[in-house]
């Protein structure tokens, strides 16, 4: 059993957590980043041993493009469309908080039930990569910014990331790539969303977009 | 012998911990502050005054201190403190610890509304609710040292049967320390929850409870504070070092060292951090209680190994 691995995760789903407990935008997208940055770092930690070219170049590749790449864009789309906090939620703080405990649990149960083919170097991979997922859900669902929203798509694909490193060896450097671009695709889209929201509307509130009549 | 230094200590010590909390907190002021002693002074001028009752109040105000005193002392009789085994010590005597916090804190909030002063009953409202969410978390994060220890006793738990958990699962009990460290701050009011100088009868919760006491009953409940914070600590000093040398005079000095360390600690915080808003204390509450519920988990699945 691997300590170090398994502090790491542990980190992780924390960081998850205070991502979906605060409100200010600035302060999740720097919990984001240093996440994002950690789950970096868990391929080395994974495959200690037998490490090759292309499992460094994705960790770098996955560190610089959403540890530090993804929040100055994000940071940059809140300077642009000057939404600071998220301020009326549907899902209350404390109540996403309970919700995403009840998810962490849920996904320690449900990973103690599957079996896998492949041996898994810590216990703790499927649930830490399931309990994101779940997290992410929750952020697209109850907050109402849609920058929030983006955040928790994020939040989701690093729970997928963490999930694919599994895979690294058997899965071709390509599918991992087509990873770590759909996301970046997928945020620029977001962006673009969401500054026109901005210069249409004023308003980023998809609360207000669904009430809109002509 | 040994159970006699044991209570030397908690008898004695307590009181000092509020003072180096005050000494930290006067440094980072850049004043001098009150003598390291000052609790010591207070307790004793306290302990020569008479006590001044409302009329209407009856007897469970004049009780209320002194059972609130004696079920922390009790629950310090729990607590092994270095080396020195707890006196008293039975299978199953964590869940009688907690339950005597609970006791101490029942009869506070009963004293508070027995007052009829309106002030009180909204500290005893606000105690009440932050102290069932805290309870939740505190019997988690014993019952992972339980299984981590695989013993029932709080003695069995902190002499010898933690001693190899930090290379197998030290992740979880960095959870369990951040989650006690948590608790410890909000059952102790201070200060991101509570801060224990305001006068301000609107944002305190301890000290709005205890203001129609006085002499000694006053003196009953300062002291009761102190021991809880010295139990409290040591509970988490603890679970944080594991590792004893089984020398009395070495450990009892290593041990008051650290918890000395632990109020310097809490001093620079109070000195560094604002008091957080009322309605965000349940989610500080709520994240021990998660941090709490996320170790507990992961031992479930992993066993004791």
């Amino acid at each position: 059993m691997n300590v170090w691995l398994d502090a790491i995760l542990i980190l992780v789903i924390i960081l998850g957590l205070f991502i979906v407990a605060s409100t200010r935008l600035g302060t999740t997208i720097q919990i984001f980043a240093a996440q994002s940055l950690i789950l970096g770092t868990v391929p080395f930690f994974m495959y200690a041993h037998e490490l090759e070219f292309f499992i460094v170049f994705v960790s770098i590749a996955a560190i610089v493009l959403r540890g530090f790449l993804m929040p100055k864009y994000l940071f940059w789309a809140i300077r642009h469309v000057s939404v600071r906090n998220e301020v009326s939620p549907y899902i209350g703080i404390g109540a996403t908080l309970l919700l995403s405990a009840a998810s962490i649990v849920g996904s320690f149960l449900l990973a103690s039930k599957l079996t896998f083919p492949i041996k898994i170097c810590s216990d703790m991979v499927i649930p830490s990569s399931f309990s994101l997922i779940i997290m992410g859900f929750i952020l697209i669902v109850g907050r109402t910014k849609a920058i929030s929203q983006v955040i928790g798509y994020l939040v989701l694909e690093n729970g997928i990331f963490l999930f694919a490193i599994l895979l690294l060896k058997k899965m071709p450097l390509l599918v991992e790539m087509g990873i770590l671009l759909d996301l970046f695709i997928a945020t620029v889209v977001m962006g673009i969303v969401v500054n026109n929201i901005t210069d249409d509307f004023n308003i980023t509130d998809t609360n207000e977009l669904t009430t809109l009549k002509d | 012998m040994n159970t006699f230094l044991h209570l030397i200590i908690l008898v004695v010590f307590p009181p000092l911990l509020l003072g180096i909390i005050g000494k930290t907190k006067a440094f980072f002021a850049g004043k001098i502050g009150p003598p390291l002693l000052q609790t010591y002074y207070d307790l004793f001028k306290l302990m020569q005054k008479a006590s001044v009752y409302s009329l209407t109040s009856n007897w469970i105000f004049k009780a209320a201190p002194m059972v609130c005193l004696s079920a922390i002392f009790a629950a310090g009789i729990l607590m092994p403190i270095a080396s020195f085994k707890a006196p008293v010590q039975f299978a199953g005597d964590l869940v009688f610890f907690v339950y005597l916090f609970a006791l101490a804190r029942f009869v506070t909030i009963l004293a508070a509304l027995d007052t009829g002063s309106s002030f009180e009953g909204m500290g005893a409202s606000r105690e009440a609710t932050f102290g069932c969410l805290s309870e939740i978390a505190m019997f988690l994060d014993l019952t992972i040292l339980a299984l981590l220890a695989q013993k029932l006793s709080l003695s069995g738990i902190f002499l010898g049967g933690l001693a190899s958990s930090w290379f197998l699962v030290g992740p979880v009990l960095i959870l369990v320390v951040v989650s006690l460290f948590l608790l410890l701050l909000v059952e102790n009011s201070r200060i991101p929850i509570d801060d224990p100088d305001t006068h301000l009868e609107l944002t305190m919760i301890h000290e709005v409870m205890v203001l129609d006491h006085s002499g000694v009953d006053l003196a009953y409940i300062v002291y009761g504070k102190a021991l809880k914070l010295f139990i409290l600590g040591t509970l988490l000093i603890s679970v944080i070092f594991t590792f004893r040398f089984h020398d009395h005079l070495m450990d009892t000095g290593f041990f008051i060292i650290e918890i000395m360390g632990l109020a310097v600690l809490i001093g620079i915080i109070e000195s560094t951090m604002a008091r957080l808003r009322m309605n965000k204390v349940p989610y500080l509450l709520l994240s021990a209680f998660i941090f709490s519920i996320i170790g507990f988990i992961v031992i479930l699945l992993r066993g004791h190994s």
